[in-house]
């Protein structure tokens, strides 16, 4: 490990820019879902407008009111404001305030997603394992072969096989995520591989397991962690046709709800939701694979 | 591997040609009607049979091989264009004092930040609902391209930053050869390898990203065919037990995504893009 002097001395810097990106980041995100609101059809129609008892002179003074309202930086800031006070507003199609429900279908898509980010990363690891370690061209094709396969299929067409066949929809999340962790991991084993530090104790003639932890698993483990961080962004975009077509109460059917009924308020909702959660597993991969946290420079050499 | 990059080649040649000689070959209109011979089995009059409005499948495939093959390569040129003008804003006069890089970042992680399809699936929502089916078409892929920027332009930027650094550059510099003929004459051709390898890496994303809207309902409308609206048959198990040539679709779509695949197996390795990223 190349320790390098007065790196330590960024590391706050460093995080600090992280975090102030990650927060910009969330704003950003929140002002186009805003902006959607407010530009989308139909938003400054006022029922009002149809009341034939409302002077033409009140409805001009409730149309000046509304327009002053609904400036987007005044929408915007006021938006923000609700939304941490937990308040995401309501939605328009299921008429439930937007937090509710989030809350009631959080926790079958967070299952879906960590049975479908650890399948993937442990039978992606195991198939690029397969493809390096043994040295033998079957079993590399074989592992590139399933793996190109994997890939060749829609995630969709994949859950819906499952879906069918009453298997669990996590395994099929898990080989959708597959084939796009593969190749990172494979060149990462590739890489562990030829390291010399692992030649010198394949040498000694140390203990498979110990190989293994000591160096391969521990050396790689910020790369790994932040290819978890890309698994769980890629699952995000996987779980929505999945849960849509085969009928998964999560949030992934829940945004193609609100995507096929138009329901703005309840898209917004959702895309600072996850804006949030993706923005931040990507920040923490990204400095840990960066080596912030451990405030030395990425190496595949043993710790 | 170059023989089976060679045959990967020609199957995807003559996929094309097929595609692009559609209109010509398929015997039916895509939207033409049979309402005599609803989902009917394949014979001689209906290559694949019809549907169950009585539309040639076959004709229909033709048709969408054509919308998939020619729009996902656009849509990937329209992605990897946005990447190389964006990128050089975030990577090039100096490194720390560019006052646009850190804008260009935070633009850059909030579109890696949000699943490209959920941002999609918001951009396609706002489209009026009386919008006509060759305008989604070019609006869906239009978005593709334009929402697929960021994961080049990261890959762009990180070229160009190690360009910056690299010997050749400094010397470049230090002879005092112009910022611009060093762009064109020294940078260019580096960074063109790696454009042509994530627009090889885009384009099998971007069908498959087109396949998955299309089995939503939120990809080509109908009466337009694409793969995507193809395969929404699958969602009925008893159609495809008593149909098996519905699978038909799919197998090009795979026989297509397996094509491409081995052509950009070296592309991912020169682009850096975990398999279809943007996925």
């Amino acid at each position: 490990m190349n320790s390098q002097p007065g790196r330590a001395g960024t590391l706050p810097r460093r995080i600090a820019q992280s975090l102030l990106s990650l927060v910009l980041a969330v704003l950003a995100g929140g002002f186009i879902a805003a902006a959607l609101v407010r530009y989308s059809p139909g938003f400054d129609i006022d029922e009002n407008s149809w009341n034939p008892q409302i002077s033409a002179a009140t409805q001009a003074a409730i149309h000046a009111r509304r327009e002053y309202e609904n400036r987007l930086p005044l929408f915007y800031v006021r938006y923000v404001g609700k939304a941490l006070q937990g308040d995401f507003g309501e939605s328009d199609s299921l008429h439930a305030p937007v937090t509710d429900l989030l809350q009631q279908r959080a926790w079958v898509t967070v299952r879906l997603i960590v049975w479908g980010v650890a399948g993937g990363m442990l039978l992606g690891g195991w198939l690029a394992w397969l493809a390096v370690w043994p040295r033998r061209p079957l079993l590399e094709v074989t592992a590139v072969s399933v793996s190109g396969l994997l890939l060749a299929v829609p995630p969709a067409v994949l859950a819906l096989a499952f879906f069918m066949s009453d298997a669990p929809l996590g395994l099929a999340v898990a080989l959708a995520i597959l084939p796009r962790v593969f190749g990172t991991m494979r060149a990462l084993w590739s890489d562990l591989y030829r390291s010399g530090s692992l030649l010198a104790a394949r040498a000694r003639g140390m203990a498979p397991w110990v190989l293994g932890w000591r160096y391969v698993l521990r050396p790689a483990a910020a790369q790994l962690i932040a290819l978890a961080g890309v698994a769980l962004v890629l699952a995000f975009g996987v779980l929505i046709p999945i849960e849509a077509l085969c009928d998964v109460p999560g949030i992934g059917q829940l945004t193609w709800h609100a995507a096929v009924a138009r329901d703005l308020p309840l898209l917004c909702g959702l895309a600072l939701i996850i804006t949030l959660v993706v923005a931040t597993v990507a920040t923490i991969g990204e400095m840990v694979e960066g080596g912030e946290f451990a405030g030395e420079e990425k190496s595949l050499e043993p710790v | 591997m170059k023989s089976v990059r060679a045959a990967a080649v020609v199957i995807l040649i003559a996929i094309c040609l097929g595609a692009l000689a559609g209109p010509a070959v398929a015997p039916f209109a895509y939207d033409r009607q049979f309402r005599d011979s609803p989902a009917a089995p394949p014979g001689g009059r209906f290559l694949l049979g019809t549907d169950e409005i009585g539309r040639d499948r076959f004709s229909r495939l033709l048709y969408a091989t054509r919308i998939s093959i020619m729009l996902a390569p656009a849509a990937a040129a329209v992605s990897v264009a946005l990447a190389l003008l964006i990128a050089p804003l975030s990577a090039c006069a100096g490194t720390g004092r560019n006052p646009l890089r850190p804008v260009v970042s935070v633009i850059t992680t909030i579109c890696l930040a949000l699943p490209w399809i959920f941002l999609f699936i918001i951009l396609r929502a706002e489209l009026p609902l009386g919008t006509g089916p060759v305008v989604t078409v070019l609006s869906t892929f239009g978005l593709m391209g334009v929402a697929g920027w960021a994961w080049p332009a990261r890959i762009f930027a990180a070229s160009i930053g190690r360009m910056e650094t690299s010997g050749w550059m400094l010397q470049a510099r230090a002879s005092g050869i112009p910022t611009r003929r060093i762009a064109l004459v020294h940078a260019w051709p580096h960074l063109r390898a790696v454009a042509i390898a994530q627009f090889r890496v885009l384009v099998p994303a971007y069908i498959l990203a087109e396949a998955s809207l299309g089995l939503l309902g939120l990809g080509v409308p109908e009466p337009l065919p694409s793969w995507g609206n193809l395969l929404r048959d699958l969602q009925h198990p008893d159609l495809i037990r008593a149909n098996p040539w519905i699978l038909t679709p799919l197998a090009l779509l795979m026989v297509v995504m397996i094509c491409l695949e081995a052509l950009g197996s070296g592309a991912g390795e020169a682009g850096g893009n975990p398999a279809g990223e943007t996925d």
